[in-house]
């Protein structure tokens, strides 16, 4: 728990970036063959035992392949035509209903608020069937609000998840408030096509207690048959407290400007969550040069009256996003009522798709080949 | 009797189960569940199965009834730094119309145990556009803390008074 006697060392952003630059400096040095560095902000990360109980084994340089191809598409190549999936809309269809696999050559993103996500949640097999099969859809998701005393709420979700045979694991924050009533961040992924890079997960340093709820990020990579093409991306996930958003959004700007400068072979980073505003109340971050939203006029809570979550991106550098996205109406797609859904969560997964190559590949790889063992 | 006039009967009930249902269902209610405030600040003090969806609901609910203000000024100052946190963050969700508040906000301000209440009460102070001078005095002393979150909200709000 972030508690409020942690917060109280007198450390300026600027200072913050300072140390982020010894952190890497020394690390580089030490040298860590295949992800030399975490970034900056990143705390020590509470020495990736607790959090990162199902990272076993995940080294990048080791991954599986897909039948992808080995070098990257056009520019210009049109995305793979998915037929659950529309620009916008809310979508897609659960794959148990469709039989529908996710094409090799895209990464699908998602942010889902499962509201207060603890045990009262999963002892509901109706609402555990429902987020089984939102999770099923997606590569990776960026879960906000689990709510517990356990540790076995993600272990036991992961393993509903995973009884068809899937492979999906997690990462977990922290917990995260100044009350005693605390929440964490996850990220929910598909390890037969998502590799996540153990060394580069954590939770943003906020020694000025500037965030409630400070942004857990990690590193990932598809699996291919070509890592060192492969699109690699930072994801920040972030709960804003609502009482406070003006002043947070703003702080956000910089949490992205700091994952930007986090590690010199890394361009693409993507804050995605509950940023309770919709896009034309990003404030600072909305305001960086090249910023950019996923979801733009649809409304992402269950009463479909607000529009609080998103994924935000740099247009120039990620342009690996195809454009893409959509909110998944939990009512239409699993036939329930507006009662039932709201028992899932107040919030819609939100999502986007990317391909799974890099796109600014001679700027990375110029950073990387210094880099690599 | 509607929804939510009954999850705030049964956040009354004997059973921690029905209490915590009731919670639920009021978390899930967006803004209607307005009319629980008081309801749902009592609850941050009760078992953690109900707390945690009482604390869900008090952040989606918005501004409390201004009919609330006598009671949540009441809780402010309650021994559960979870109840006072709250009271005071709805009383803030109030703005100017919990002018009243002022003296009671100034008092958690300066006294209260809790550091995330004492911020919360600086906060909630920077709420309103005319301060009184208790208040202003008690953001002066705060805008001088040694806590660099409390010393922040202290001088974003008197820079608005």
């Amino acid at each position: 728990m972030a508690n409020s006697s942690s917060r109280r060392r007198g450390w300026s952003l600027g200072k913050l970036v300072f140390r982020l630059f010894l952190v890497v400096a020394a690390l580089t040095f030490l040298g860590n063959p295949q992800w030399p560095v975490v970034g900056p902000a990143i705390q020590q990360l509470q020495t990736g035992v607790k959090y990162l109980q199902h990272q076993v084994g995940v080294r990048f340089a080791e991954s599986t392949s897909t039948s992808a191809p080995p070098a990257p598409p056009p520019s210009d190549a049109l995305p793979a035509q998915n037929p659950n999936v529309q620009t916008g809309t809310l979508n897609p269809v659960p794959a148990q209903n469709t039989g529908y696999q996710r094409p090799a050559d895209k990464v699908y993103i998602a942010s889902f608020n499962i509201q207060v996500f603890g045990e009262s949640k999963l002892s509901k097999p109706d609402v555990v069937e429902i987020l089984v099969q939102l999770v099923r859809q997606f590569d990776i998701v960026a879960i906000q609000e689990v709510r517990a005393q356990s540790d076995e709420i993600l272990p036991r979700f992961l393993a509903a998840i995973n009884a068809n045979g899937a492979r999906y694991q997690y990462l977990i924050g922290p917990r995260l408030g100044r009350t005693n009533s605390t929440e964490q961040y996850a990220f929910i992924y598909d390890s037969s096509r998502i590799e996540a890079d153990p060394a580069s997960v954590g939770t943003i340093a906020d020694p000025n207690d500037l965030l409630h709820r400070e942004p857990f990020v990690a590193r990932f990579r598809p699996r291919t048959n070509n890592p060192d093409r492969a699109f690699t991306f930072w994801l920040v996930d972030m709960h804003t407290d609502p009482d406070e958003v003006k002043q947070e959004v703003d702080v956000l700007a910089d949490v992205f400007q700091l994952m930007k400068g986090a590690r010199p072979d890394e361009d693409d980073v993507i804050l995605l969550g509950d940023l309770n505003a919709s896009e034309k109340q990003l404030g600072r971050l909305g305001q960086l040069p090249g910023i950019g939203w996923v979801v733009s006029g649809v409304p992402t809570n269950t009463q479909k009256s607000k529009t609080y979550d998103n994924l935000i991106y740099d247009t120039s550098a990620t342009r690996e996003y195809t454009g893409r996205w959509g909110v998944v109406d939990i009512e239409s797609i699993f036939g329930v009522s507006r009662d039932q859904a709201l028992r899932v969560s107040d919030h819609l997964p939100v999502w986007a798709e990317f391909d799974v190559w890099e796109a600014n590949l001679a700027t990375n790889m110029a950073g990387s080949a210094a880099l690599t063992r | 009797m509607s929804q939510v006039e009954q999850a705030i009967a049964d956040l009354q009930h004997a059973q921690v189960e029905v209490r915590a249902a009731a919670a639920e269902k009021l978390a899930t209610a967006g803004s209607d569940a307005a009319p629980a405030s008081v309801a749902l600040v009592r609850a941050c003090a009760d078992d953690e199965s109900v707390r945690t969806w009482a604390v869900a609901a008090l952040e989606d609910l918005g501004p409390p009834p201004a009919s609330t203000l006598a009671e949540l000024k009441k809780l402010a100052e309650a021994p559960q730094p979870l109840v006072s946190y709250w009271a005071v963050t709805l009383i803030g969700r109030l703005g100017d119309d919990a002018a009243t508040a002022v003296p009671t906000l100034a008092g958690v301000v300066r006294t209260a145990a809790d550091l995330a209440t004492r911020e919360r009460a600086a906060w909630a102070l920077g709420q309103m556009t005319s301060i009184s001078p208790d208040g202003v005095a008690a953001l002066k002393t705060a805008a001088e803390a040694n806590e660099p979150r409390l010393a922040r909200l202290a001088r974003e709000a008197l820079e608005k008074t």
